[in-house]
């Protein structure tokens, strides 16, 4: 065999590389270690992981962006891009009330996506957010259904 | 708000309209009509890059006399599509609260083969077997989807060669790595005539002669000759053809991209809701007591560079009321949204 095997001689188990249960579970970073960051730096070593655990939950995805009131109002979304961002500008221009609404990923490298809601008087930018992910739950919910029963029908077509 | 969300187009009052044109165990190929380009193209996106499968993520490697690198073959692995219907009971890795990997959140494979004979012997995903405790007996199987069920090609030994591995799958989106993409391409076309003219063809003397017609050119009025250009047109129908790469049947696809799609507004909506009843939409990520503002200057958390809002030091921010924000009925501290 040409190729030498340092391995070989060594025990089964315990080859001097990473045990694969020890791996990381992820070479991605987690989502919510990019907002923990900060916050660990102040706290102790022998706390930090603990900490870390109760933020996990706590991660806020959507947040009202500085200088908004309650007709105009800009929201910043973590961890969302265009999947999302281009439906529900979509749908919130759809709301007669709304009177503009628009989104953006300002840079590339950070999982950003902010959203730009101005109102008619009667509602507010929030309430017309919510609307819209309603609505394109609804619009999800009908395509989903249309799909399986064209499926449905298709199969049922290509037996007969 | 009286108004109807699923009307897409203000002449039809219909609603999105499905139409199967083919649908097999590898592909469907599926209309979407009276929809929008956003929604068709989020449906898009959600497919390709974030239906959780499972793929090979780990490996060890014990043997290897192949002529191939230990880290070429352990990317060879990963690329291996393996069986991921029931993947939802599975947890991702990084949430479950083992050590490491567990059978809640993982599928242990092995790979042993020797070549013995004379001739060069090619090792398949159909010899990848899964060992230890399951969640099920089929996620995290080897896809086996040729006639003779052999499985993608791993390597080939010479005689005398031996590969000893061992494999941990995760769970996995292909947003982090594509190889847990459930889906080997997604076609996605609309407006085949260019009516809409948002694709410039490239052409040396006449781009009608030199590009061949879509498949669903015909499925199209073509347009008229002398035909104005109409500017206010918008697409319409729109033709997916998706095609699985075996670890799901393609119609799931899309019934998951569609659910995921609904699990990202759910947790949205979710989220917007448990705001309204706290103390408004900057969260309550540092107590209710936050110095930050109801401006949600500071959601994240304890920023204090001067460009971060949050800070107590920064030109925008200030803690007290004498901020630009502090005095707007919005920003004392206590937002007006809930
Ligand atoms: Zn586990």
């Amino acid at each position: 065999m040409p190729r030498a095997k340092t391995r070989k001689e060594e025990p089964v188990e315990a080859g001097s590389d990473t045990v694969m249960e020890e791996a990381p579970t992820s070479h991605q970073p987690e989502s919510r270690d990019d907002m923990s960051v900060d916050q660990d730096e102040n706290d102790e070593a022998g706390e930090a992981e603990e900490d870390e655990i109760e933020e996990e939950e706590e991660v806020q995805r959507v947040r009202l962006l500085p200088g908004s009131t309650p007709t105009a109002a800009s929201f910043e979304f973590l961890n969302e891009g265009h999947t999302l961002g281009n439906a529900l500008r979509y749908i919130i221009m759809k709301n007669p009330d709304v009177e503009f609404c628009a989104y953006a990923i300002p840079h590339p490298s950070e999982a950003k996506m902010n959203v730009r809601i101005q109102t008619f008087e009667g509602t507010t930018a929030i309430e017309a957010l919510e609307k819209g992910l309603r609505d394109v739950q609804d619009l999800c919910d009908v395509v989903s259904d249309k799909f399986i029963d064209a499926r449905e029908k298709f199969v049922a077509g290509a037996s007969s | 708000m009286d108004y109807d969300p699923m009307v897409m187009d203000d002449a039809e009052a219909l609603g999105p309209v499905v139409k199967i044109s083919q649908a097999d165990s590898v592909r469907v190929k599926y209309e979407l009509s009276n929809a929008d380009i956003a929604f068709a193209n989020s449906l898009r996106r959600v497919m390709l890059a974030e239906i959780p499968t499972i793929a090979i993520d780990l490996v060890e490697i014990s043997e290897n006399s192949s002529v191939l690198a230990d880290e070429f073959i352990a990317h060879r692995m990963g690329l291996i599509p393996l069986n991921a219907e029931g993947v939802e009971s599975l947890l991702y890795a990084r949430e479950c609260d083992c050590d490491g990997c567990c059978e809640h959140c993982s599928v242990k494979l092995l790979l042993h083969a020797k070549c013995e004979g004379d001739e060069n012997m090619p090792v398949f995903a159909r010899d990848l077997v899964p060992f230890g405790d399951r969640i099920n007996q089929v996620v995290g199987t080897p896809v086996l989807s040729d006639a003779l069920r052999q499985g993608s090609l791993i390597l080939k030994l010479r005689p005398g060669q031996e590969i000893k591995l061992e494999c941990i799958a995760k769970k996995g989106i292909a947003k982090e790595h594509a190889k847990w993409a459930p889906s080997a391409a997604i076609g996605f076309e609309y407006d085949p005539h260019n009516k809409l003219r948002h694709i410039d063809l490239w052409f040396e003397t006449d781009a009608k002669t030199e590009w061949p017609p879509s498949d669903y050119a015909e499925w199209e009025e073509p347009p008229q000759e002398g035909e104005p250009f109409d500017y206010d047109a918008v697409p319409n129908r729109f033709y997916f053809n998706v095609e699985t790469a075996g670890n799901l049947p393609p119609d799931t696809i899309v019934s998951e991209g569609i659910k995921v799609l609904q699990q990202k507004l759910a947790g949205l909506i979710h989220e917007l809701a448990e705001d309204e009843g706290g103390d408004g939409m900057n969260g309550e990520y540092n107590g209710p007591r936050s110095p930050e503002y109801g401006t949600g200057a500071d959601g994240f958390g304890g920023y204090t560079t001067p460009f971060g809002n949050g800070g107590n030091q920064s030109s925008w921010g200030g803690a007290g009321g004498t901020t630009p924000y502090g005095t707007t009925p919005y920003g004392a501290g206590q937002s007006q949204w809930s």
